[in-house]
Formats: structure tokens, C-alpha cells, sequence
């Protein structure tokens, strides 16, 4: 059966529809309880990793190098609990991470804006136009988040397969439409998405693996064969290829590793003045 | 309940059906290959196939379409789609319009073959043990 993931404008509502979806269609509704195994397994603080969720980096927030780290660590276990299979998958940004596997039905929900504005203005009502002003903003926000996180638009729908907008449709329609989408045949398992799902989720793990030593790692996996792409001075080339060749080889699962060496040529543009 | 499995592989790289022909053998399927979809067209018609193997990008056919006409013909046929250009619209393309399963190229013939074995099983078939499920750590070539 499918993997289903909900993303939304509002993290209650997407919950909510998640948890109701998953009953319905007698799934496991994985959330972000998994932060806590996550946050133990790699010595790191929940809360930092629901800022990676939620926050871009800042000078005065979460910096560059932990965001893409600690959004690395959610990604592996989130991908290792979508093997699963059965699952529907809610508020770890798994719609980002799952494009291509075409089990992967993605959904996203859209709460009504004033029930919106109210949760964010705490409970108080504003003015049409301040709402108006308020999701704008909102929007803005996560656009650039995603974009910084994935380079993927959330906000833009053709990223997702099914929009629901919760201003036109119940929310018991909407999980009884996520229901029967979701038993589409279209939808289901094959080898094809099975096997782009496991490169992801391996993928997931190498990265995790290199993200300390090397923070700029691109990883692709086909199969059992891993390609790490990473910058770095041509006199460094050959230790680093060494090193990534060693940590990579350890991985279970992995059979043959191809490291491919960018030229960094600010750091060497930046030697060269020295 | 017969056990001879009747297999018809379609795909214009002639190595392709060279390869698998005697990788399914070993698992007590008889496979039928050819080249050109309209030459599988006419043997389908002709006979009863029980899994057709159909590549999807062909000079003269599109393999949905061969996929179409095969369920047309015999709904109780299992098809699978194998293809070197594979992308989610295209896989769930395939499944949509009733594929089996869908494989990406390269795959290794220990690949199909299972993905055989579990479409005769599907057909109520008793299939062969699968006699190299090792043989992919044996280096057994990609198709």
C-alpha cells in the first residue's frame, strides 16, 4: 500500500486530517513524536531539531551547517519508518524528500485562513486585511524555508499531488477523499518506486555518515553503488577520497563507492591571495 | 493446474530477450522473444500468453499500448513494463492502466525473475525455486 504524506499551512490541521486519514485507512501516523529517538540517537537537543522544521537559519538562530544536519537526521529516520510501508507521514517534511517515489501520495492541506489567523494571532480575530497580510507572510516564509531546505517550492501545488483547501472542504471529506485516492492503483508499491524509495532512504544514511566531516556532500545511490559528490583543494583530493571511501564502505548495504571531487575554487582562489 | 508458464518478452534490443530468455528458464518459464511489437501483437493474438514483458520506448509501438492491447485481449494476463527512461508519471502511468509491476533498466535477471515468479503465483501457479537468489552477489549482469 502507499506511503501518504501531509504537509499543510497549519501543523494542527495537517495533524488533525493525518490522524483521521491514517485511522481510516488503518496506517501507522508517524509525526514528529519521532523527534525524541531522533534527538537521542544523535546526541542532539528535540527542540533544535523542531527549529530545523520550522526556522531557516540565522545568524541569530539555527546556523546553516546544523539546519542541513539536523534536517539530515529527521530525513533518515523518516525514510527508514516509510519502508514500512503503511504509513502516513505528517509535519517531518517528507513531502520534500519522497518526489520521485511514486508511492508516495503527497497531499497538502490548506486551512481555512481565518481559522488560521486566529491560532497564529492566539485566539484573537483580525481584520480581513491584516489576516490577508498575515498568510502572505506566512507563505513568504516557508516558500524561502523550503526552498533553502529541499529547493522545492512547497508552497507552489504542483509539487504535491492533491491540494485540499479545508475553506471548501470538510475535514471528513477531505479524509475520506485522502482514503480513496490513496487505494488508487496508481498509487500502489512496485519494484520501480520500492527501489527509488530504499536509494532514498540509503542515500539518507551515507549522508548522515559524512554531513560532520563533509558538509557540502551530495550523495546518490543506485542500488548497492553510492556516488559521493563533495568540494575540495586539489591537495586534499586524494585523503579526502580515502576518507569518504573508508566511512562510506562501513555502511551496510553499500557494495561499491565512486567519490567525485569538485574543484573548491573559493578556498583556492582565497590560498592563492595568501 | 498446468505448470509450464507461457512468458512473451518484448524489446527492440535484441540482448535483452537473449539474456532473460534462459534466466526465466530456470524457474520453469517458457519465454517467447521478440523485437518488433507488432510481430508480439500477432503471436498474442494467436496464443495465450500468461505474463507478457514489454519494454516501453519502441521505434514502430509504445510499450503502454501493447500494454492496453494485452488486457484487452486477456484480462487475466500479467504485464510487466520494463523501461530505461522511468519516471514516476510514467510508472504510475503503467500501473493505472493495469501493470503488473514496473521495472527500471538496468536490472539484473535475478531482478525479473522474481517479479515473474510472483506473477505466476498470482495466476495460481507453483513456481520453481528461485535457483540464483544468490546470484546477484555472484555478479550476475545487468540487463
Amino acid at each position: 500500500m502507499p506511503v501518504v504524506t501531509i504537509s499543510s499551512d497549519s501543523y494542527r490541521w495537517g495533524r488533525e486530517i493525518a490522524v483521521r486519514a491514517a485511522t481510516a485507512l488503518g496506517y501507522d501516523c508517524v509525526d514528529r513524536e519521532i523527534l525524541k529517538a531522533v534527538a537521542d540517537r544523535y546526541g542532539v537537543s528535540e527542540s533544535d531539531l523542531h527549529k530545523a522544521l520550522d526556522e531557516s537559519p540565522s545568524p541569530f538562530g539555527i546556523s546553516s551547517h546544523n539546519h542541513v544536519k539536523y534536517l539530515a537526521y529527521i530525513e533518515e529516520a523518516t525514510l527508514a519508518l516509510l519502508l514500512k510501508d503503511n504509513v502516513v507521514c505528517h509535519g517531518l517534511a517528507a513531502h520534500l524528500y519522497v518526489r520521485g517515489v511514486s508511492h508516495a501520495l503527497k497531499i497538502r492541506i490548506l486551512a481555512d485562513p481565518h481559522k488560521l489567523a486566529g491560532e497564529i494571532s492566539s485566539g484573537r480575530m483580525p481584520s480581513f486585511k491584516k489576516v490577508s497580510t498575515l498568510l502572505k507572510r506566512r507563505e513568504k516564509f516557508r516558500r524561502r524555508w523550503s526552498l533553502a531546505a529541499y529547493r522545492i517550492d512547497e508552497t507552489d501545488p504542483s509539487t504535491h499531488d492533491m491540494v485540499i483547501s479545508l475553506t471548501q472542504i470538510e475535514p471528513d471529506e477531505a479524509v475520506r477523499t485522502i482514503a480513496e485516492t490513496a487505494r488508487y492503483r496508481k498509487f500502489k508499491p512496485m519494484t520501480y518506486s520500492i527501489k527509488c524509495l530504499k536509494d532514498k532512504a540509503l542515500a539518507g544514511i551515507v549522508r548522515v555518515v559524512l554531513l560532520d566531516q563533509f558538509p557540502d556532500v551530495r550523495v546518490q545511490v543506485d542500488g548497492s553503488s553510492v556516488v559521493v559528490q563533495t568540494k575540495a583543494l586539489e591537495r586534499e583530493k586524494h585523503r579526502r577520497t580515502e576518507v569518504i571511501k573508508e566511512l562510506v564502505g562501513d555502511i551496510p548495504g553499500v557494495t561499491a563507492v565512486e567519490v567525485k571531487i569538485i574543484p573548491d575554487i573559493f578556498r583556492e582562489a582565497t590560498e592563492s591571495f595568501r | 493446474m498446468k505448470q509450464q508458464i507461457r512468458l512473451l518478452l518484448l524489446d527492440d534490443e535484441p540482448i535483452v530477450g537473449k539474456r532473460l530468455a534462459p534466466a526465466l528458464a530456470k524457474i520453469g518459464v517458457e519465454t517467447e522473444s521478440f523485437t518488433d511489437p507488432e510481430a508480439a501483437l500477432q503471436q498474442i493474438g494467436e496464443k495465450d500468453f500468461d505474463i507478457v514483458v514489454t519494454d516501453i520506448r519502441m521505434d514502430k509501438m509504445d510499450g503502454l499500448e501493447v500494454l492496453r492491447r494485452v488486457l484487452q485481449k486477456s484480462p487475466r494476463t500479467k504485464v510487466i513494463v520494463i523501461t530505461g527512461y522511468a519516471t514516476l508519471e510514467i510508472a504510475r502511468e503503467a500501473l493505472a492502466k493495469g501493470a503488473f509491476d514496473f521495472i527500471a533498466k538496468p536490472f539484473k535477471p535475478n531482478d525479473l525473475r522474481n517479479i515473474v515468479a510472483r506473477a505466476a503465483r498470482a495466476l495460481g501457479y507453483k513456481v520453481k525455486e528461485n535457483p540464483v537468489d544468490s546470484s546477484s552477489a555472484h555478479g550476475d549482469p545487468e540487463t
